[in-house]
């Protein structure tokens, strides 16, 4: 009788010991307690605290703190007693000019609010349901970004936030929202999907390798980026996405720039690519399904040979599609101020690139640089004039 | 090609001369076909209307002068071919600026076409003219409608695709007597308007793109899609019945609006409000009185005060709305509206009932400042991100 009972206790407490082992958390903010919680009242010591490839839950409040993310983790924000929004904030009380904490390989030093780096063991850090407030980020006038991922990093940013990553007063528009990077080094791949970018004057999020081939492979889907806020001196360009050199697919995001923003000149740009700073050729996007609109410029524009740009839907804005050799396909562009599907680098009238079955309504100018064989692979109608002169034959 | 260019030089023809043309033409077709029935035997006849049944057909009716020749029966005016057409013709309209009021009532199809590096057909309002009400609606406004379809006979369709029509200089004042509309199909009529553009229609707050009513059986169906509208000082798109059930189906799809104070308003009508695309103004999609069913699914509404306002029986499913100050709020009626598997980010509100009734479900809010303000019952089963207040002032 005795030792049965005791084998039986001897499971109960092993069951029991288990189970909070399986169940512990690691939390930031204080919402959570309890036995199964291990509390943090930063952001920043749970990262460097926890083990690696935890999740953190963050309570909804405000963390006025510059993260560092050095290990494979996953930073959540939770809901908590009817708010499920945690902001990360600038903390700069005096409003001191910020120093920068890492530099880019390609726009040299940038002050990054949540800044993964030097990630050890290798492996994802997933930023999920989480808000970046660059609120007094300017200060000083740095190189802004609300999240940056660093060389040599990857994993993905879910369900996000960042705004008022905003540089007033400074002479060039610098506040980004989400930047991912790698120069040389092993392929890296991070995904930016279903997050809400506003309120920059630079860029809402982008991917950049330096390399050929690319060593970055980024899935940019499902984003809205809003409210492209040209607060500058300078007046500078800002986009919604930007690709320089990486191969990304830019799937499904939804950029306006808001209404009444017009700035001096068409300098905004939904959804832009570029090729490397060796203008090396190939690494190329796929911008597929996205929807531009309410915005002074140029809805996608592909400066990169080989670019694919299908089904988008392109309104209110000053120019369409801005492509040199690329795919253009299926999509429809209507009421452009001064709208085209422009053919930039065959304004002889060569023949390269498809651009076929797009839908140019309601603009001022449909066509210009291509061959008329081709413009009548499209559908015009409601345009000014159907192609600039000199036509092509 | 060839023959265009070969016969642009008739072009400068007298308008007169021309429409003597047209007589003459018709004329002759006429007689071929009586001398055809009347001396040759059913065979004979079969064999060789087979045969003139080409030509025959290759006429085409045209406005403004840009294809001329021996098929084409060119009009000076769209108000004149409107009327100088048979029934269930098709009228080319050249490039071109058309200062007239353009009133339809015989089905046939108007299409704007590419000439000579330009592909709009523009209909304006007539410096010249008084702004004087042509069409009451059966909610009771006197309206002034650039292009009217009405009593249409025989019944039929009126397809109007590829034109634009320009309310600009058009302000007719803002009352129950008092506005203006693009494109007006009333009580009766069915038809497309596709590849359309529609603008600038300004009255001071009665400004409407297109308005489409029907106020008696038998229920009509009429479709407005991969339009563009835009500086519109009341609905970009406005669709009406006032009878229970709705006799007015409207298939409202792939438009995109822009700077309509409402983009798209219905009111008492059935049918789907599809894949367009609004943004600007005060309201994105309004759907009021829904004794029928309205499905209201993939569309974009942003940069605007509220996105999509539903109540009654209509289903909003799939659609993105941002940058808003309400994502989805209540027009009344039971059982209420079912929302769901929609997006809504960057906005002020996700869902404001005001304690009326409807399901929100499966919804993605992420970015607002509050998720649910009055709403009956805590809604379940959406997911929040990045909301600062989940729930405010619940209704009892």
């Amino acid at each position: 009788m005795s030792r049965d009972r005791a084998w039986f206790f001897l499971a109960m407490v092993t069951l029991a010991g288990s189970a909070s082992l399986h169940a512990l958390n690691y939390e930031v903010g204080g919402c959570k307690t309890g036995k199964s919680y291990v509390n943090f009242t930063t952001i920043s010591a749970a990262v460097s605290g926890v083990p690696a490839g935890s999740t953190i839950q963050v309570c909804p409040g405000v963390y006025p703190e510059q993260v560092t993310i050095s290990q494979p983790l996953t930073l959540k924000g939770i809901t908590f007693n009817n708010s499920s929004r945690s902001v990360i904030t600038i903390n700069n009380p005096t409003g001191a000019p910020l120093a920068p904490n890492v530099t880019s390989i390609e726009a040299g030093p940038v002050y990054a609010q949540v800044l993964v780096q030097n990630v050890i063991p290798l492996g994802p850090v997933n930023i999920i349901g989480i808000t970046v407030d660059g609120t007094g980020g300017g200060a000083g006038c740095p190189t802004l970004a609300g999240i940056f991922y660093a060389s040599g990093t990857s994993g993905t940013v879910n369900e996000v936030a960042t705004r008022h990553q905003l540089t007033p007063g400074c002479f060039l528009a610098s506040g980004n929202g989400i930047w991912a990077e790698n120069g040389a080094g092993p392929n890296q791949t991070i995904t930016v999907e279903n997050s809400s970018v506003h309120d920059f004057d630079s860029t809402g999020i982008q991917a950049i390798s330096e390399q050929f081939p690319s060593t970055l492979t980024a899935t940019i889907k499902g984003n809205f980026a809003s409210n492209f806020v040209d607060v500058t001196v300078q007046h500078d360009r800002a986009q919604g996405i930007q690709n320089i050199g990486a191969t990304s697919a830019i799937t499904d995001n939804f950029i306006t720039s808001g209404s009444g923003n017009t700035p001096s000149t068409a300098n905004l740009f939904g959804v832009i690519s570029y090729p490397d700073a060796n203008d090396d050729e190939g690494n190329v996007i796929t911008a597929s399904g996205n929807t531009v609109a309410d915005l002074y410029g140029y809805a996608i524009t592909s400066q990169q040979f080989g670019d694919t740009a299908k089904s988008n839907k392109l309104s209110n804005v000053y120019a369409g599609l801005v492509v040199f050799v690329a795919v253009v396909e299926s999509n429809t562009v209507m009421n452009t101020s001064q709208g085209y599907v422009f053919n930039a680098s065959n304004p002889q009238c060569a023949s390269e690139g498809t651009i076929s079955g797009n839908v140019v309504n309601d603009s001022s100018l449909a066509f210009f640089g291509l061959p008329l064989v081709q413009i009548q692979k499209n559908q015009v109608d409601n345009d000014d004039v159907v192609q600039m002169s000199p036509q092509c034959p | 090609m060839p023959l265009e260019v070969k016969l642009l030089g008739t072009a400068h023809t007298s308008k007169h001369r021309r429409e003597q043309v047209v007589v003459a033409n018709r004329t002759i077709a006429n007689r071929r076909n009586k001398f055809l029935s009347r001396s040759l035997g059913w065979f004979f006849l079969a064999a060789v209307t087979l045969a003139v049944s080409s030509p025959l057909q290759a006429v085409t009716y045209e406005v403004g002068g840009c294809k001329t020749g021996k098929s084409y029966v060119n009009f000076t005016t769209i108000s004149l071919a409107v009327i100088g057409v048979p029934a269930g013709s098709k009228i080319e309209v050249c490039p071109g600026v058309y200062p007239e009021q353009v009133t339809i009532t015989q089905p046939l199809t108007l299409q704007g076409i590419t000439f000579n590096n330009s592909g709009r057909a523009i209909i304006v309002i007539n410096p010249n003219g008084v702004l004087t009400s042509n069409v009451t609606s059966i909610t009771g406004e006197s309206l002034y409608a650039q292009v009217l379809v009405q009593n249409v006979n025989p019944p039929g369709a009126v397809n109007i695709t590829g034109i634009t029509i320009d309310g600009a200089g058009g302000n007719a004042g803002c009352s129950m007597t008092q506005g203006v509309v693009g494109v007006f199909y009333a009580s009766g009529t069915t038809g497309t308007v596709n590849e359309s553009t529609v603008r600038n229609q300004q009255s001071s707050g009665c400004g409407y793109g297109v308005w489409l009513e029907n106020g008696a059986d038998p229920a009509q169906t009429i479709t407005v899609e991969n339009s563009s509208f835009h500086n519109i000082d009341a609905a970009g798109i406005n669709a009406v019945s006032d009878q229970t059930p709705p006799t007015l189906s409207a298939t409202i799809q792939g438009n995109f609006l822009y700077n309509a104070s409402f983009g798209i308003a219905t009111q008492g009508i059935n049918g789907a409000v599809t894949g367009n695309f609004t943004t600007g103004g005060s309201e994105g999609i309004s759907v009021a009185l829904t004794p029928g069913a309205i499905t209201i699914s993939g569309n974009v509404a942003a940069d605007t005060g509220d996105g999509i306002v539903l109540g009654g029986g209509a289903t909003a499913e799939s659609n993105k709305i941002s940058n808003t100050l309400l994502g989805f709020g209540p027009s009344g009626g039971v059982p209420g509206p079912l929302i769901q598997n929609n997006v809504v980010m960057n906005a002020g509100t996700g869902f404001a009932p005001v304690c009326a009734a409807g399901t929100i479900t499966k919804n993605v809010f992420n970015d607002l400042q509050t998720g649910f303000e009055e709403a009956l019952q805590s809604p379940t089963g959406n997911t929040l991100y990045n909301v600062d207040t989940i729930q405010t002032n619940p209704c009892p």
